[in-house]
């Protein structure tokens, strides 16, 4: 059996890890979910996560702080950022800064999906994509 | 990066870059070739649309406002719908007008200047310097009026560019070579967000190009298969636009709703 894959989901937003957490489940994956930055951040000391999903704009830190502390500490972990303030300078700023993919919200859980079976076979640890289905749920 | 749009203040410069870029990235080139094949696509004359791209409307010239807008619309749709694929550079089409906030679309001005430019045209041409001059400086004004008038854009504001290369100061192989260098930046990586507003702009004009065959005063915004219009009418004439409108809209490809905000037509209520 193959490993799970290790993910962080942080967003200040609570229905966005509720939502999207099974989605991720679903696949195979292990999903941690924060809401505080500072708790995602100490717990990104703890532990090595394959992936770390992260809002932007949140209190306390920054999604682009957040991804400048996962390189710090482990710089094989791809990071993916979600937004609901999208704009082509922000995309462009969190590419630059070596940000693994970028969506702006609101998104179906099956476009997230999407980007996780990407960077896992980024990372050599491939998803079966049969689990790829779609679904029509709005973000 | 998947798409170079290039531009210059000379055709001919504009042309000659995005050639050699194509040729040393290996990506497709997208330029006035297709607009034969748009032509055919929505049965317009190939010239009509030529002339679309150069000038304004007209009655002069029998090209009247909403007609330029329909050609210029076709133009766009299928552009647009080109520039869903991966590595294209992209020329002498305004695609640097209308494409807008798709990060990984890298717009490239490219300045003449005075001696390149001037010796360049005055070759092709095969005029005077001093005619090349007076040309190049005409022809900088109407493309100006152009793109302000079609896209309500000043293409000569440079800020509005991600690279700007004067050829008086940079050779133009040396400007290929920093173009295609460009082409590394991480910045300018295709990423689900970015190919996202481009799928949405493709929509967009395409529902654009649908309703404007038929009407004028249309703005067209789309978003996940979600479409907006905005339009003006009478109120006399609002809910049968409204139902053209949505008849039209909801017959293209990829959509899946549609809204229409209609404001009043002042004019029309007064007549």
């Amino acid at each position: 059996m193959t490993k799970p894959l290790e993910v962080l989901l942080l967003d200040d937003e609570p229905i966005v890890g509720r939502r999207l957490k099974p989605a991720l489940d679903k696949i195979g994956c292990r999903v941690e979910v924060f809401q505080s930055p500072t708790e995602a951040a100490a717990r990104i000391d703890e532990k090595e996560f394959d992936i770390v999903v992260t809002d932007i704009r949140m209190e306390e830190m920054d999604g682009i702080q957040v991804l400048e502390h996962v390189q710090k500490t482990w710089p094989r972990t791809k990071v993916i950022m979600i937004t609901g303030y999208a704009k082509v300078d922000l995309a462009r700023e969190a590419m630059g800064k070596g940000v693994f993919d970028f969506i702006a919200k609101p998104f179906k859980p099956a476009d997230l999906r999407r980007i996780i079976f990407r960077a896992a076979e980024a990372l050599g640890s491939p998803i079966d994509s049969s689990l790829l289905n779609d679904e029509p749920v709005a973000q | 990066m998947s798409i170079f749009i290039i531009s210059s203040d000379a055709r001919e410069i504009e042309e000659n870059i995005a050639k050699k870029v194509a040729e040393a990235m290996g990506y497709k080139l997208l330029n006035r070739d297709i607009l034969a094949t748009v032509a055919a696509n929505y049965q317009i004359d190939t010239d009509k649309l030529s002339e679309a791209m150069k000038t304004t409307p007209s009655l002069f010239k029998k090209l009247p406002s909403r007609q330029w807008r329909y050609y210029l619309a076709c133009i766009e749709a299928d552009v647009l719908e080109k520039l869903m694929a991966d590595n294209i550079v992209c020329q002498g089409l305004a695609a640097h007008l209308y494409v807008t906030d798709v990060s990984h679309a890298m717009k490239v001005r490219v300045l003449s200047g005075n001696r390149q430019g001037i010796q360049t045209v005055a070759e092709k041409r095969g005029i005077s310097l001093q005619r090349a001059e007076k040309w190049l400086a005409s022809e900088l004004l109407q493309r100006k009026k152009w793109s302000l008038t079609a896209y309500n854009y000043d293409e000569t504001d440079l800020t509005r560019y991600d690279l700007v290369i004067n050829l008086d100061q940079i050779d133009p192989a040396e400007a290929v070579k920093t173009i295609t260098g460009a082409a590394e930046y991480r910045k300018f990586q295709v990423m689900t967000y970015s190919m996202k507003c481009l799928s949405d702009l493709a929509l967009a004009a395409k529902v654009n190009g649908a309703l404007l065959k038929s009407m004028a005063d249309i703005r067209v915004q789309a978003r996940d298969g979600s479409v907006v219009v905005l339009t003006r009418a009478s109120s006399r004439q609002k809910r049968k636009k409204i139902e053209t409108i949505k008849a039209l809209a909801g017959g293209v490809e990829g959509v899946s709703y549609v809204e229409v905000h209609v404001k009043k037509n002042i004019l029309k209520e007064t007549n």
